[in-house]
């Protein structure tokens, strides 16, 4: 215990005098919490980036990736950040309106994106899709679209996540407009007896589910992989919609103010490359953005045979109304 | 000595006020007697500074204290009842008398002079009624002030016991030369211990 | 002219004055925070607010009257049981009820669902805990074992004296009640009721959890969205100000009850026990308590047991573990420092007005949305020219203790109310000095209160990290934060062992401490 106690007090010193250590540049990433902590992708990152690049990487995780984009835009050009990871494609039109980010310059190969990436200003650091996700020794015939979803006994539950302070949330609204455009307000009332609740967080809402007490959880396609893999579990799939499935692109983009561009340059570069994107499956349970090969986990599914989008200017645009709307309809 | 100079005072809301003139000997007790609700807690609140007079003077030897608030008048009270902390020790509370640190010497003397020497570690709320009374005298004894209030003080206590206690306060009393007022109601008390006496009736306190 | 209850008050300049000027700091501090959202809001466009404020005042009131009415019933019901209840355990049971309330919420409504979920111990009964019911019933939970704690220490002081009275004029159970026990726990009820009013008012992830749907809407989602979602910080600010003023009319309101005195007695209390109807009355109550606010928490015990050991053996746990006691242990000194310090002065103020001016800034902090905390707490380290890292652990210790404030202050303000109204006067005929005061007399007697209130905030501040949401939290672990975390990535057994762990030592907490003080009052006498 007095061990402990020592290595909790030495932990506590040394965020008091932080990485004061040597002259060797130091890259401040901001992103959020869950990226950065010891489960996530961040220290794994970290150490890879730190063999070649003669820097220190600072992850600098807030609650969530708003945040990050948040707190950089209320820092504006005074901020210590050179990168914001973690922002995704339902927030980088807002994200580049702000200005404060710079083209990367960089143009990824071997990527295994649902679509061409094209953007100057962001790369992309992992994605996944949108998509129920049920236990198959409880759910033995689950539904194959939204209307049937909608056709289920009043029974059938599912856990959502508040569209206004999770991105799955706002990611399910999106996948609806995406799906059905101007009918999707009735979609979302044909939905509302399914509704259990929705929920603050995906790790509420996810909670719910494995609790029992929905039938299916919005999340994303690969999380079956999860319990399959780390808790040897195969009992989780996810449903198939018809209508297709929404993706959410995780990216990462240059500060402008960025005192160390060109080092954040390298690292937004390797960020793409095989020896950073094979940390990303089993820490973010997401697809890596860049083709990893024979890395990638047999149990992450095969993707998706349709895929929904959604033009980021529309979102940027609409992005209120539509969540608006949505939550009107099952008010 | 003590003396009230046409003390006046109304009670907010009550039609009839007060209007007290008075003096107590030092060395002496003088007794107020007066039946319950005739205002001789009144009285008591007035000299102790709980209750400030509409007009007139309250004199201390030769000082006016009118103006003084409770806490800077010379003056020592022992109420009916509460007159004792029950959470401390007898010593304890007598130490309250002093203004400064305890002085275990001057605490013990003062438990012996009232007759409950050794009494000191024990807590307030394991004591007598008889006994509790004592060691608020015993604190007045180190307060040393010339003046000492008492209301009511042996009303609790069984006949044997409140014998001795008035003894007690009258050799206190003439001992350390206090002006001492005991309000009460008991006739016996009165004829026991007061040189002096007064009635107080309609507000007014009357010789006799 | 002064009223004789007012001289029978001892005057403590020293104390009105510490006491004013902490109530002063706390005020410009949340003046201080809106203005740095506001200057940092001057810079964007301002937006309109999408929303219906009325509908949603509406509702979040209804729900948090409801919750705050039944709380104070079912805690005064349940401390009338525990009162005259003596069986073995019973210590820990107080200590399980006390705990509640600093549990954090999530853990508390997960619990819920463990046991009145669908898939839950007691499924089948189909109870719907989604739904106002639900987020009613959590909060339920939260609170109304804490009013009972609470409302339990005022019945343990009642004075002997008082009780032989009653026992010897064979008051019934029911004469009792309104003769000797309702006037000691008077004088509670309005601190407690505007904290659990407030408490509901802006609770957040319970509501979504719990309220099935947007249709129990709270105004903390609101400006949350307003500031994250829409970073529409002028809205933000307008909707906070509503919340803010709404929630000031409560606590004014609570604040100007005049604070009943209550006693304060340190006596070994005589058995009375009730009889017949009144004493089956108090097993059922608290049967049923046991039951309801236990079954919840010893599910999370339950749920969390099987992977304890695991978490026990990972040296992250012990670490955020010590993090989380340093920080407990730092802002529960603090508050208990500034609750002190505002009870004294409280009961030392000579007007009605002048009290509640003392007094009501303690409670305003919990009327200002979380949020907007956390935003204006970053711009405000930001504009001093500090380094938002380097000041996390500061100003979690800070935010901490003010969270715990108003439950300490409501836990000893009544008890300083006291023993000015019913010693005041021999007080000052003694001419004692505000120390000897504090020393000899008030110390020994609010202890084991104090004890409640530092167990409160010791609790409370192992570990909200709200605050410092903004500031960079990737090196800083406290147990609620690695708990979050564990969820986050799937681990619901750990997340799960974690918060069983917190648990259990929130209950042992709330056991030790108020004894530990207890000991260090009767060390003064």
């Amino acid at each position: 215990m007095p061990r402990y106690a020592l290595l909790a007090l030495a932990a506590f010193l040394t965020l008091a005098a932080p990485a004061a250590a040597e002259d060797k540049p130091t890259l401040t990433i901001y992103t959020y919490d869950a990226f950065a902590a010891d489960y996530g992708p961040g220290p794994g990152l970290k150490a890879g980036f730190e063999k070649t690049c003669g820097c220190t990487v600072n992850f600098v995780g807030t609650d969530s990736s708003i945040g990050a984009l948040r707190r950089v835009q209320l820092e504006g050009a005074s901020s210590k950040a050179d990168i914001v990871l973690g922002l995704d494609t339902s927030l980088s039109g807002e994200a580049r309106a702000t200005g404060l980010f710079a083209p990367h310059g960089l143009t990824p190969a071997h990527l295994t994106l649902p679509s061409a990436w094209t953007d100057p200003d962001f790369v992309p650091v992992d994605f996944g899709y949108f998509a129920f996700v049920y236990d198959t020794n409880r759910v033995h015939t689950p539904p194959t679209s939204f209307e049937a979803l909608a056709a289920e006994p009043p029974s059938f539950k599912i856990a959502l996540e508040d569209p206004r302070s999770d991105t799955p949330g706002l990611g399910l609204v999106l996948w609806i407009k995406a799906a059905y455009g101007d009918k999707a307000p009735a979609i979302w009332a044909a939905l509302k007896p399914h509704i259990v609740t929705m929920a603050r967080s995906w790790s509420d809402a996810y909670g719910l589910f494995l609790k029992g007490d929905a039938d299916m959880a919005l999340s994303y396609t690969t999380s079956p992989a999860y319990h399959e893999i780390a808790e040897n579990k195969p009992n989780y799939a996810y449903a198939t919609f018809s209508e297709g499935h929404y993706p959410q692109i995780e990216i990462a983009g240059l500060l402008k103010s960025s005192p160390h561009a060109e080092l954040a340059r390298q690292f937004l570069a390797w960020l793409d490359t095989q020896p950073a994107q094979a940390i990303i499956p089993t820490t973010n349970w997401m697809y890596p953005a860049a083709d990893i090969g024979g890395a990638l986990p047999k149990q992450f599914p095969a993707p998706p045979q349709k895929v929904l989008g959604l033009d980021e200017g529309t979102i940027t645009e609409n992005k209120s109304a539509w969540i608006e709307e949505a939550l009107a309809a099952i008010r | 000595m003590l003396a009230l100079e046409d003390v006046t005072f109304a009670h907010p809301g009550a039609p009839a006020g007060y209007r007290l003139t008075m003096t107590a000997a030092a060395g002496e007790v003088t007794a107020v007697r007066g039946r319950s609700g005739a205002g001789k807690s009144t009285l008591l609140d007035l000299v102790a500074g709980f209750l400030a007079p509409s007009a007139g003077r309250i004199i201390v030897d030769g000082r006016d204290v009118t103006p003084l608030r409770p806490e800077q008048r010379p003056v020592s009270i022992l109420f009916q009842s509460e007159t004792l902390f029950e959470h401390l020790t007898a010593a304890r509370n007598v130490a309250l008398g002093l203004p400064g640190r305890a002085d275990a010497e001057k605490i013990a003397a003062a438990l012996e002079e009232v007759g409950l020497g050794g009494i000191g570690p024990q807590r307030a709320s394991t004591l007598s009624g008889g006994q509790k009374q004592r060691v608020a005298l015993a604190r007045t004894l180190l307060r040393a002030k010339p003046v000492l209030l008492l209301d009511e003080p042996f009303s609790a206590l069984d006949d044997d016991t409140r014998a001795s206690a008035r003894t007690l306060v009258q050799s206190l009393t003439r001992r350390h030369g206090w002006a001492t007022v005991l309000v009460t109601h008991h006739a016996d008390d009165i004829a026991a211990i007061a040189g002096r006496v007064y009635a107080l009736e309609g507000g007014v306190l009357r010789a006799g | 002219m002064l009223r004789s209850a007012d001289l029978g008050r001892p005057e403590r300049p020293f104390r009105l004055l510490a006491g004013t000027a902490f109530a002063a700091a706390i005020g410009l501090l949340i003046v201080a925070l809106f203005w740095a959202i506001l200057s940092a809001a001057r810079a964007r466009a301002g937006g309109e607010v999408h929303l219906d404020v009325g509908y949603v005042l509406y509702i979040t009131t209804l729900q948090a009257g409801l919750s705050t009415a039944l709380s104070l019933a079912v805690g005064i019901a349940l401390a009338w049981a525990l009162n005259r209840l003596r069986f073995p355990g019973r210590e820990v049971v107080v200590g399980l009820f006390a705990s509640a309330i600093v549990t954090p919420g999530l853990v508390v409504a997960f619990g819920l669902i463990d046991v009145w979920g669908r898939a839950g111990w007691l499924g089948g009964l189909g109870v719907p805990i989604f739904g106002l019911g639900g987020v009613v019933g959590a909060h339920l939970v939260l609170d109304g074992a804490f009013a009972a704690r609470i409302l339990l220490g005022r019945l343990d002081a009642i004075p002997e004296a008082r009780l032989k009275t009653g026992q010897s004029l064979g008051l019934n159970a029911w004469r009792r009640f309104g003769v000797i026990d309702w006037p000691a726990i008077r004088g509670s009820l309005p601190g407690l009721a505007a904290i659990i009013f407030l408490l509901a008012f802006t609770s957040f992830p319970i509501v979504l959890l719990l309220g099935g749907g947007p249709s129990v809407p709270t105004l903390e989602v609101a400006i949350y969205s307003a500031v994250r979602l829409d970073f529409d910080l002028n809205a933000a600010v307008t909707l906070a100000l509503i919340q803010i003023g709404l929630c000031a009319v409560i606590i004014v309101a609570s604040s100007a009850l005049a604070p009943v005195a209550t006693s304060v007695a340190r006596s070994g209390q005589p058995r009375w026990q009730d009889a017949g109807a009144a004493r089956a009355a108090q097993w059922i109550v608290l049967a049923f308590a046991l039951f309801g606010f236990g079954a919840p928490l010893a599910a999370v015990i339950a749920d969390g047991a099987v992977s304890v050991p695991d978490v026990l053996a990972e040296s992250s746990f012990w670490s955020s573990m010590c993090t989380s006691l340093w920080i407990a242990l730092g802002s529960s000194v603090l508050s208990l420092i500034v609750a002190l310090a505002v009870a004294a002065a409280s009961a030392a103020a000579p007007g009605r007005a002048l009290r509640t001016l003392v007094a009501v800034p303690a409670y305003a902090y919990l009327a200002v949305p979380a949020v907007a905390l956390s935003l204006g707490a970053f711009l405000l380290v930001r504009d001093s020219g500090l380094q938002p890292e380097t000041t996390a652990p500061l100003v979690v210790v800070l935010a901490n203790a003010l969270l715990a404030l108003p439950f300490a202050v409501a836990t000893l303000g009544p008890p300083f109310e006291a023993i000015a109204r019913s010693r005041g006067r021999l007080i000052r005929a003694l001419s004692l000095g505000g120390v000897r005061q504090f020393t000899l007399i008030e110390w020994p007697l609010v202890a084991r209160d104090a004890g409640l209130a530092f167990a409160l905030s010791f609790c409370f501040s192992l570990g909200d990290l709200g605050v410092i949401a903004l500031f960079g939290t990737q090196n800083f672990a406290t147990l609620p934060l690695q708990m979050v975390r564990a969820l986050g990535a799937y681990r619901s057994h750990e997340a799960a062992a974690i918060a069983a762990l917190m648990l259990v030592l929130t209950i042992g907490a709330f056991v030790a401490i108020p004894k530990l003080f207890g000991r260090l009052g009767d060390a003064g006498a």
